[in-house]
């Protein structure tokens, strides 16, 4: 941490900020300057709060040296995590897509949606039991049932599964029907459940959250990590911005950044990423040439149909030409889809 | 445009709007629905405002049906327009590289960044002599003799150049030196300018401004495009969000929604999308694979001594590189570089 004194700063402010640099237990390192002094604080900052300092008297500001995340950094663990997922590895030279109705609807429309996705080259379905719906009056899953329906066609197929869990009290009922937990983007935060999710030994998808920055995303995955689940996978959904052309903006740049501030897996979601069927794939094949390790993405058999997120739900032969696409730019980066 | 009468609107509310509707030259389409009535007005919307129909007693709100842009859209111009630069086509199956250094700073740096881009792949030189600077004690840029010394760099290496102009009484001058005139982001509403570049038949690039919408795009395009200059290419460069892990958004879905809504040539600068050069590569690749026509990027002969930009230049070695991988996305879409 490096703390900024004020340009009238005292040497008595000085000395006492230098004061209670050592009280709470680091070594402080002052430089003097031509217009003002500044302090570095020596010893891992991280449980530090930078406000400690700013309150002082002749403070300008306290800067943050290190990242705030440990366990998620590249620093502490170079090499890549790769997460084992019943058969499949994530987070190695072969990106993984995961693919699914955003809901579990019917026997019949998940098992369609699931053969279809199976045989274009996904090789993780992913269905919703438990919806976080903007409005109460939405379709809100079908809950245990829809975990039943999705083990069977997990055990019927051979399909690994992702299904989001929305509540501390259900990870353990959801973690015995699926192989991956999924934190929804409005639970990103939610450190409960995050922590509920750190204290089992399932792999976890993140999603960032649509008004998170990249590095309140690793700070929720050091919440899971840091509870002892290792097996933590990053999602990038795209945020929150002015532009309403698509319903949120896929951040791209999200993807070097995590690559390069993180060793775990990085997923891209071009479905909620863009909002709109037509605009998927182009953002698939950007994710994947940007570096990401995976895709995960919403396909209905009928998406006119869909009781949620229809209109950003690939029809199966859209998702097959996507997969053929994905697999070229996949090459094109000495990586296999 | 549809206007939707509040729940309350009485006949006569209704009456009267129909009438001014058909003074103006319209015509109305009454829909009486269990709750409200909606009036369609039919014809060539784009003079009318929704906001005065809004003004009306008994009108919740009144939107658009057709986009406000007419020039610069597909539906107007299915095919996607070509434009041709001294011997370089944009817009078609080829995507030209357009690499330089941020400014002009002198004769040596501009000749050496030149030769290095067009030996790693670049098709066109990029280089400011008008400088746009956040700060007034920022170096401004080289002006004129900047202007002369890209003119000797364009003869002598036979590459066709792009540069800024940010003031409508330069642009006569600075055409008579460039091969395309850009427009910068702080100047993407800049009118008079946009009024000033339509008028010549110089080639010129649009930069998105970063707090601009898609359509805010389109129609800075429509200014251009509607005063006689038809050669008008667009560049995806960044949006302003929350995110502070970079300098920029590169919002990657602007290419695919670009694609689709105009004919004109959309080209992607990874450079100002970032702002950091070792995130440029990657997301050059991403908006390649998300269907960019060309690139805009920075590349200076030893950024650490760059007046301007030095954070988001590549060396002309890492620039070489980024042409390579740049090639094999361009190869997986049935394109080239």
């Amino acid at each position: 941490m490096v703390i900024i004194m004020k340009h009238n700063a005292t040497a008595q402010e000085i000395a006492d900020a230098m004061k209670r640099v050592q009280e709470l237990g680091f070594e402080p390192h002052p430089i003097i300057g031509e217009e003002r002094t500044i302090i570095g604080v020596v010893g891992d900052e991280r449980p530090v709060e930078p406000d400690v300092f700013d309150i002082l008297d002749g403070v300008e500001r306290t800067v943050r040296v290190l990242h705030p995340f440990k366990l998620a950094s590249r620093e502490f663990h170079p090499e890549g995590s790769v997460v084992r997922v019943n058969g499949t590895t994530l987070g190695t030279n072969q990106i993984v897509i995961m693919a699914g109705p955003c809901s579990i609807e019917s026997r019949e429309q998940l098992f369609e949606a699931a053969h279809a996705v199976q045989e274009a080259g996904a090789t993780i379905l992913r269905a919703g039991a438990y919806k976080p719906r903007t409005s109460p009056y939405s379709f809100q899953g079908m809950g245990l049932k829809g975990l039943e329906l999705l083990k069977e066609v997990r055990d019927t197929l051979h399909l690994p599964t992702i299904t989001e869990v929305m509540a501390p009290q259900e990870v353990a009922l959801v973690a015995q029907y699926t192989d991956i937990l999924q934190i929804g983007a409005r639970n990103m935060q939610n450190f409960a459940l995050l922590q509920a999710v750190g204290q089992i030994q399932k792999p976890v998808l993140l999603k960032r959250g649509m008004m998170s920055t990249i590095e309140e995303l690793l700070m929720a995955a050091e919440y899971i990590l840091s509870n002892g689940n290792a097996r933590v996978m990053l999602c990038e959904r795209g945020i929150r911005t002015y532009e309403t052309a698509t319903r949120n903006t896929f951040d791209i740049n999200a993807i070097p950044v995590l690559k390069a501030l993180t060793h775990l897996p990085v997923i891209a979601d071009p479905s909620h990423g863009t909002g709109r069927w037509d605009l998927v794939a182009p953002v698939a094949r950007g994710a994947v040439a940007a570096g990401a390790d995976g895709l995960i993405i919403e396909v209905h058999p009928h998406p006119a149909h869909a009781m949620s997120d229809g209109a950003q739900s690939l029809k199966p032969e859209k998702f097959a030409q996507l997969v053929q696409e994905v697999k070229r730019v996949a090459a094109a980066v000495g990586r296999s889809a | 445009m549809v206007i939707v009468m509040k729940h309350q609107a009485s006949a006569e509310d209704i009456g009267k709007l129909v009438a001014h509707i058909e003074a103006l030259g319209f015509k109305a389409h009454l829909s009486s629905g269990a709750e409200r009535t909606i009036i369609g007005v039919i014809g060539d919307e784009r003079g009318l405002e929704p906001e005065n129909f809004a003004l009306f007693d008994g009108v919740e709100r009144a939107m658009r049906v057709l986009h406000p842009f007419k020039l610069a859209s597909r539906d107007y111009h299915p095919d996607d327009t070509i434009i041709h630069i001294n011997g370089v086509a944009v817009g078609g199956k080829n995507i030209p590289i357009i690499a330089g250094p941020c400014s002009i700073e002198s004769r040596e740096q501009l000749f050496e960044t030149a030769r290095a881009v067009q030996a790693a792949g670049a098709k066109l030189l990029r280089a400011g002599a008008y400088k746009p600077r956040t700060s007034p004690y920022s170096f401004q840029g080289l002006g004129l003799k900047g202007l002369e010394l890209l003119k000797e760099a364009r003869d002598a290496y036979g590459l066709p150049t792009v540069t800024e102009v940010i003031s409508p009484n330069d642009v006569t001058l600075v055409a008579q030196y460039a091969d395309v005139l850009q427009i910068g982001a702080r100047n993407m509403q800049n009118f008079a300018l946009l009024n000033a570049v339509g008028e010549t038949q110089k080639p010129v690039l649009l930069k998105r401004g970063m707090m601009s919408t898609i359509e805010e795009l389109i129609m800075a395009a429509e200014y251009i495009l509607a005063h006689g200059n038809a050669r008008v290419m667009l560049c995806e460069r960044g949006i302003r969000t929350y995110e502070t892990a970079t300098r920029n958004t590169f919002d990657v879905n602007a290419i695919p929604v670009l694609k689709q809504l105009t004919h004109l040539p959309v080209i992607a600068d990874p450079s100002h999308g970032t702002g950091h050069w070792n995130l440029v590569t990657p997301i050059a690749r991403s908006a390649i694979a998300a269907g960019a026509d060309g690139l805009i990027v920075e590349v200076h002969p030893d950024p650490t001594q760059a007046f301007s930009d030095g954070g988001q230049s590549l060396k002309p070695e890492k620039f070489a590189q980024l042409v390579a991988q740049a090639r094999k996305i361009a190869q997986a879409l049935e394109r080239t570089i």
